[in-house]
């Protein structure tokens, strides 16, 4: 944990900090707060430009982010109070952050760097499809996701039974679901041959009491993994998320913030959300003690953010963070499209060299808007990756990530709204081997030659 | 000043210029029914907006308050027995165990804006809560969010303790949040699944009066 220092000064906060009707904190703090320092700060966004080339306004931004943070704080739902760290604080949290972690055990140990804006070492790249699956396809997918090369860290699809009965939340079957889910990953991984793969887990466990039922490092979630621990939308914690803090940080596990500022919701438009991005990652280091960040801002119609009004947020705060921390955040895919279209290969790819080129580590990547069980496969992973690998080996500039995200755009923007659900993991998977059908690959390396002659050098 | 003008100042979220113009308007002897039925329109044309992002959510929360306002002005000014037509009563909440408010308060909003009547019972809601609510307030009704999977299971609750009650028949039970679907409404048995929170006025509104 990287505030541990401070956990019981700052867990404290919830009872004594400043008390607010939960109704009032977003109309009557948050969002006219973020108003006033988005205007202070002379922050205006220019969609035509998915990469913009703006370093005055990506320091604005980082600034912004940090007052945001300071003056709205967190708000325990369960304690009607608000968390608020000071200046000294935060300050303080930015130096004891490491600026890298070594993260998995043994050979497969990897070790997590953060990045600069145009920097030529390739981002870390989590893996996940963020799905729900079946049970019987579990076990499945997570091997088909471990024999991905560029794989550093992997989140396992979520079950929703497990013995055949419904996991419900805080439920004894959600542990049992947890348990599950565990044991497949190790057993994946150890079948896969790389058992000290650097898990983000479980994905299963919506409650507190499903994430402390697995930690274990004989056969379950290890201290060398890693726990996310979501924000309430939009700053808003409550004590089962604030119990996960205090479990890994006691446990001795890593932590990530998992963030989903929305983009017509109460952070109004792109700008908006590019400043929460900043604050979110600000509280995830300061309140939760977070190793990294990890972030999906989406459309509040949509549920994606492969658009350009989620690509400029994602660029200029990659940016601000970038160039003004030593922060670790990921990039966490939304598409529109299912698995084995043209169109969700375009999405993820453009998703990735943005982000990339802007500063972020990729967390790859969630299809058909995140909301349909089976729809998601490593093949689209496998591209986000790769494009991120290719353009920060060849030191791609922002002007030309510019370029390439326009033309990429041009290929799917039009149809966000009515995009395709494309198909199942067990349509273009064999589920037994664990591969990519051979009409699945065939799709994969077209529309990788397409994105290769629009100017991203693949490494092979 | 009209109620064009008063249309306008509800659009856009001024709530004391709007209920100062009410008055005015009843006391120029126009009629509140009218006042309040002409907001309703406005207001779905506000709702039509936000369903396009051309206005955000902050900007639609501020009209939401602006007509509520308007519309309790114009309540107090009605005679006994006289009362605005709804287009239904809807007992709104986040299913037990989920702590994810935005997109019910995003349905609030839009079907409020749309001449129903909502009563708002928050998030992480116990099934039976629901049913109770509904009781009392006579809903047509019980609207239940999730957003996450292993919280989906409370909307089958709801419908199984309806059943368990012999309730089912006198509320309609309509579902919605990220992970729900029409195949998953369908399983449970629900009358009405809603995509997103922009379709909800209308596809209720034809499932009460289909």
């Amino acid at each position: 944990m990287t505030t541990a220092y401070r956990l019981w000064e700052i867990q404290e906060r919830s009872n004594t900090g400043p008390l607010m009707d939960e109704n009032d904190f977003l109309p009557k703090l948050f969002t006219p707060k973020l108003q006033e320092i988005t205007k202070k700060y002379e922050i205006e966004s220019d969609l035509s430009n998915p990469v913009p080339v703006d370093d005055d306004m990506a320091d604005r931004i980082w600034k912004a982010g940090w007052e945001l943070f300071r003056e709205v704080g967190l708000y325990n739902t369960d304690t009607h109070r608000i968390i608020q760290v000071s200046d000294d604080e935060i300050k303080e949290a930015l130096y004891m952050h490491r600026g890298q972690y070594w993260v998995g055990a043994g050979k497969d140990a990897v070790l997590w760097k953060h990045r600069q804006v145009e920097d030529t070492e390739p981002p870390f790249c989590i893996f996940s499809g963020d799905a729900t699956c079946d049970e019987s396809m579990h076990f499945s997918q997570c091997l088909a996701y471990l024999k991905e090369p560029l794989l550093d860290g992997f989140c396992a699809p979520i079950l929703e039974d497990s013995m055949g009965q419904k996991i419900r939340s805080a439920s004894p079957f959600e542990i049992n679901g947890c348990t599950q889910h565990i044991y497949n990953l190790r057993q994946a991984a150890k079948q896969t041959g790389r058992p000290g793969t650097f898990f983000v887990a479980v994905g299963t466990a919506e409650h507190d009491s499903g994430q402390i039922a697995v930690s274990n490092n004989e056969w379950g979630v290890r201290t060398t993994d890693t726990r996310i621990i979501g924000t309430l939308t939009e700053f808003k914690t409550a004590d089962t998320l604030l119990n996960r803090v205090v479990h890994c940080a006691q446990y001795g596990c890593y932590s990530g913030n998992l963030t989903g500022p929305i983009y017509g919701g109460w952070c109004g438009g792109s700008e908006g959300v590019a400043v929460a991005l900043v604050a979110y990652s600000l509280n995830g280091l300061c309140i939760y003690g977070s190793i990294f960040n990890q972030h999906f801002p989406f459309h509040l119609n949509w549920g994606s953010n492969t658009t350009r009004e989620l690509l400029w947020p994602i660029s200029m705060a990659g940016q601000a963070m970038a160039r003004n921390s030593k922060l670790l955040y990921t990039s966490n895919g939304f598409a529109n499209a299912g698995p084995m279209t043209e169109m969700l290969f375009y999405e993820t790819a453009c998703h990735a060299l943005v982000s990339t080129v802007t500063g972020w580590d990729l967390w790859e990547m969630a299809s058909t808007r995140n909301k349909y069980r089976n729809r998601a496969t490593p093949l689209e992973a496998r591209i986000a990756a790769e494009v991120g690998h290719a353009v920060a080996r060849q030191g791609m500039k922002r002007e030309q990530a510019n370029e390439i995200a326009n033309k990429l755009l041009a290929k799917y923007e039009d149809q966000a709204a009515t995009a395709p659900m494309g198909s199942q993991y067990q349509e273009c998977y064999d589920v037994e081997k664990a591969i990519p059908t051979t009409e699945h690959l065939d799709m994969f390396y077209k529309v990788k030659d397409e994105i290769a002659d629009m100017g991203v050098a693949f490494l092979y | 000043m009209s109620l064009d003008e008063l249309c306008q100042l509800v659009s856009t979220g001024k709530t004391d210029e709007s209920t100062a113009l009410v008055e005015k308007l009843i006391g120029e002897g126009i009629d509140a029914l009218e006042i309040i039925s002409t907001l309703t329109d406005a207001m779905g044309e506000v709702g039509e907006r936000f369903s396009r992002l051309e206005i955000f959510l902050p900007e639609m929360m501020l009209a939401g308050d602006a007509m509520a306002a308007a519309v309790d002005t114009c309540r107090s000014k009605l005679l006994e027995g006289e009362a605005p037509k709804t287009k239904g009563k809807v007992i709104l909440g986040t299913v037990k165990g989920d702590l994810h408010e935005i997109g019910k308060n995003i349905v609030k909003l839009m079907l409020e804006a749309n001449g129903f009547e909502v009563k708002d019972i928050g998030y992480d809601v116990d099934s039976l809560v629901f049913i109770k609510a509904a009781q009392e307030m006579d809903a047509d009704f019980i609207a239940a969010s999730s957003l996450m999977t292993t919280t989906l299971p409370h909307q089958k609750e709801i419908i199984d303790l309806l059943k368990g009650q012999s309730l089912r028949d006198k509320f309609k039970v309509v579902v919605g949040g990220a992970p729900t679907t029409q195949e998953w409404a369908d399983e449970i048995g629900a009358d009405l699944y809603c995509y997103d929170a922009g379709s909800a006025p209308k596809q209720m509104a034809a499932l009460l009066n289909g």
